[in-house]
């Protein structure tokens, strides 16, 4: 969540209490329009909304260990792939797709934490480097291993079909599904956050000795954070096969730990809204800048992360609520002068 | 090919990965920051001097004047993109960098398209005999040869010139330098610049080798990231110790372990890198960081 | 040596203003105490000087406004040695001293200010090729102080010399400086906790009360002053 300082109100419980209201309205209508839109916009538009869920998911649990811990890690998309090759070949093997979901994470979530013990003694590049190898490792290791992967071609799958009564189509009905798996996750997240993990996360954060010295198990919240990140890593990779009903090696790529990274920090780090804000870019803006040729598009990608980071150097989601919080504060003082 | 061929091979890739970490590692300790548009950044050097050959340069010629470029370029990044970003939020950095990455190889591919080049060799064809009928070619050996000039290089002007102080004081400790009257700002630019200028002599050392592609520079840099971490992020000896190390390792077990395959390459030194951190965090011939509460 | 002069400078931290209105003016050739309580502004009117931390106001060389950035203001030729020495530690004793005298163009003349430097603190010599970061507190005090000279500055601002140093040190350090004053030709601003030590070596005296000028004179009229012995010198 994100940490809003409230200033003191111009005038005393009207302003806050009318600040509430606003927030708990903002909500209402939001829930509404994820409601609605995919009974009224096309499948290609669901497709990108359920996969900015997907993918704020992936950026969500990284936001977990780099934003909440410090740590730092370029193995998402290894989690990732774990999750979604555990659906995919549960269900190319014939299982139900929630054996395959409790596959795919606890493989993540095992892998995660074999990783986290020894590399919770490391620091910054070094553990940025461990982690760096777990895709590119991963992708030739999901090309040779074809009797579960498929191979190079990867695996196709028809999951979670729309039950007849919803009288939804197939894109619409994963649109929800999603949306409500993305839902819970999050909400997870901000109970995480909110008791005291989270303080035991921030202390880490900003000092470990000082931390050590204030009691806190540092290796065992270090190695949780990193197994929860896998965990809903490999969470959004099954949600991933929900969505396209496919898997393949090259969608394990270190690109793509990279591209959530850049994603958090577009979005803003220890902010629910971030992940979601960073999501929206990866999937957003190479459509909108996909048009001539490759090369122009990847050079106006780069382009808008750099001008992102340059004017809103700790991402959107601050800047937004900055934006947000002078605006209110302007309208208290006018109303306050009004009165 | 016989045993030493494979070594030396190794030894010149490795002495290229050498390379583009060495670069790396100046602007980590001039700025602090890990780069990862590196490797872009020499491969636009590498694609600019073709373009100087392609039109008549001769080759050293060319890959000079190349260099000379990224000099000023490296430091006019620093001075303009990554200055603001110095001191802050470790990730903020580090994507902008990305940020530079894809840029620049989007604007490469732009200008000069993805299909394969030919870049021409630095050093004469043939080679010299090593015993059992084969050659080791001459841009092998010349390329290890380059690297020795490069350590040789930054170690003389680190070590041995006011110049190199000046540097080395503003990369220990910013604040007391400009105490000192030394030009900080301009400092930094020169080890962008200098990391750009190294880049891209090893851009255009292995283009022959790999040809000249947009994405000529990944698996180098990921290398390159590898060696310079193993040697602690500061020590250049370290790093290129650690460099050659992989790039044998990848040479050999690509020729003589049969479930590795060319795409499997790469994941045999970075697992060697792996456990080697493991056993030591602060890389081979890092420090460790004494940190206060 | 040259005069320093401060007139009407507001200095602080963002919201936190520090220096209020502050005026001063140090002679050719004074040894000047800056004293005060702790957070009385003393070291930020030091970091004002030197561009540290950003101010209004005007801060004059010998009549003559400095620019505000750092190294521009080290290059007029102010050495400001902080709390903490400022050493930089990674390089070697030898390698601080020479960094020193980056910006001369007379190398024969540093060469002969080194060899001065070297006899006048002898460790600097015994552990040239040690890295500073392993000298003793007092050690790393005199580095830092020879560091400084190697600029030949004509104004070294010296921020509480005396901070983590043993007693005996502390005395040697402070005798030293009108010696250095004489025979390299400073200017000095010292910032000082220890009054009594500073005021027997100084010449002139300025004390600081919450960010403002509250007292000034020569050392002696204010080590004589009543409120002073009394919040200062312990009396």
């Amino acid at each position: 969540m994100s940490v809003v300082v409230d200033e003191p109100a111009v005038m005393d419980g009207g302003g806050t209490s009318r600040r509430r209201r606003g927030r708990a309205l903002t909500a209402v209508a939001l829930v509404l329009v994820f409601a609605v839109f995919p009974l009224v916009m096309s499948p290609f538009a669901n497709l990108q909304v359920t996969l900015i869920l997907v993918y704020a998911v992936a950026i969500l649990g990284l936001d977990i260990l780099v934003g909440w811990t410090g740590q730092v890690s370029l193995g998402q998309s290894a989690f990732f792939g774990i999750g979604a090759y555990g659906v995919a070949a549960g269900a190319v093997h014939g299982w139900p797709v929630w054996a395959g979901l409790l596959l795919g994470t606890a493989v993540a979530g095992v892998v995660g934490c074999l990783v986290a013990i020894p590399a919770a003694r490391l620091r910054g590049y070094a553990l940025g480097m461990i982690t760096l190898t777990l895709p590119v490792v991963a992708v030739p290791l999901a090309k040779r291993m074809e009797v579960v992967t498929g191979g190079a071609q990867g695996l196709n799958v028809t999951i979670v079909q729309a039950p007849g009564w919803t009288g939804l189509a197939a894109d619409q009905w994963r649109y929800y599904v999603v949306g409500i798996g993305a839902a819970i996750v999050f909400a997870l997240a901000a109970a995480l956050r909110r008791g005291r993990f989270g303080r035991a996360f921030d202390a880490i954060r900003v000092n470990e000795a000082l931390a050590t010295a204030q009691g806190v198990h540092v290796t065992r919240y270090k190695v949780l954070a990193f197994t929860l990140s896998s965990v809903y890593g490999g969470v959004a990779g099954v949600l991933y096969v929900v969505a396209v009903q496919f898997i393949s090696p090259e969608t394990l790529v270190l690109t793509l730990s990279i591209s959530m990274l850049a994603g958090l920090a577009i979005g803003g780090l220890r902010s629910l809204l971030g992940c979601v804000l960073g999501a929206a870019f990866y999937v957003v803006v190479p459509n909108l800048t996909g048009s001539v040729s490759a090369g122009q598009s990847y050079l106006l990608y780069g382009v808008c992360l750099l001008v992102v980071m340059l004017l809103m150097p700790r991402g959107v989601a601050p800047a937004l609520g900055h934006a947000v919080r002078r605006v209110a504060n302007r309208r208290e003082r006018a109303a306050a002068s009004g009165e | 090919m016989n045993l030493l061929q494979q070594v030396l091979d190794g030894l010149s890739s490795g002495s290229v990965y050498a390379t583009l970490a060495l670069a790396l590692v100046l602007v980590h300790r001039s700025t602090g920051i890990v780069n990862f548009a590196q490797g872009q950044m020499a491969v636009i050097s590498t694609y600019v001097a073709w373009t100087l050959y392609d039109a008549g340069v001769p080759v050293w010629g060319a890959i000079g004047a190349a260099i000379v470029l990224s000099l000023v370029v490296g430091a006019l990044v620093e001075r303009f993109l990554i200055r603001r970003f110095e001191g802050g939020e470790p990730l903020a950095a580090i994507v902008v960098t990305v940020g530079l990455l894809i840029s620049v190889n989007g604007l490469v591919s732009l200008i000069w398209g993805t299909v394969l080049k030919q870049f021409p060799s630095a050093f004469p064809p043939g080679g010299v005999g090593s015993g059992s009928g084969g050659t080791i070619g001459y841009g092998t050996l010349g390329t290890i040869g380059a690297l020795l000039v490069v350590v040789l290089a930054l170690n003389w002007l680190f070590r041995h010139t006011r110049l190199g102080l000046a540097f080395r004081a503003v990369a220990a400790n910013p604040e007391s330098s400009a105490l000192l009257g030394l030009p900080v700002g301009r400092l930094l630019m020169l080890g962008w610049g200098l990391a750009a200028a190294v880049g891209a002599l090893a851009g255009c050392l292995v283009a022959p080798k790999l040809y000249l592609a947009p994405e000529m520079m990944d698996s180098v840099l990921t290398y390159a990231l590898a060696a310079a971490v193993l040697g602690g992020l500061n020590s250049a000896l370290g790093t290129v110790l650690a460099a050659w190390f992989i790039g044998v390792v990848e040479n050999l077990a690509g020729t003589y372990v049969s479930f590795v395959g060319g795409d499997m390459k790469i994941a045999v030194p970075l697992v060697l890198m792996v456990l080697i951190l493991l056993l030591k965090p602060e890389g081979v011939f890092g420090h460790k960081e004494v940190r206060r509460v | 040596m040259s005069t320093l002069e401060l007139r009407g400078v507001h200095a602080g931290y963002g919201k936190a203003q520090v220096l209020h209105d502050v005026s001063l003016h140090v002679g050719d050739g004074s040894i000047t105490t800056l004293l005060g309580a702790n957070g009385a502004g003393k070291t930020t009117t030091l970091r004002a000087i030197s561009g540290l931390v950003r101010s209004t106001g005007e801060i004059l060389i010998d009549g003559r406004p400095i620019p505000s950035a750092p190294d521009a203001v080290a290059r007029l030729g102010v050495a400001h040695v902080p709390q903490g020495r400022g050493t930089i530690g990674q390089l070697s004793v030898d390698d601080n001293l020479k960094a020193g005298a980056l910006l001369r163009r007379d190398r024969v003349q540093a060469r002969a200010d080194l060899r001065r430097l070297r006899e006048l603190f002898p460790v600097l010599g015994e552990r040239a090729q040690s890295q500073a970061a392993g000298l003793s507190g007092g050690e790393q005090q005199m580095l830092a102080i020879a560091r400084a000279l190697m600029g030949r500055p004509s104004i070294l601002l010296l921020d509480e010399p005396s901070l983590g140093l043993a007693p005996l040190i502390t005395k040697e350090l402070f005798v030293l400086l009108p010696r250095l004053r004489d025979e390299w030709g400073l200017t000095v601003l010292v910032v000082e906790q220890n009054a009594d030590l500073a005021l027997s070596v100084g010449d002139h005296a300025v004390v600081l009360e919450s960010g403002r000028v509250v007292l000034t004179g020569t050392a002696r009229e204010i080590s004589g002053h009543d409120e002073v012995r009394r919040a200062y010198l312990g009396n």
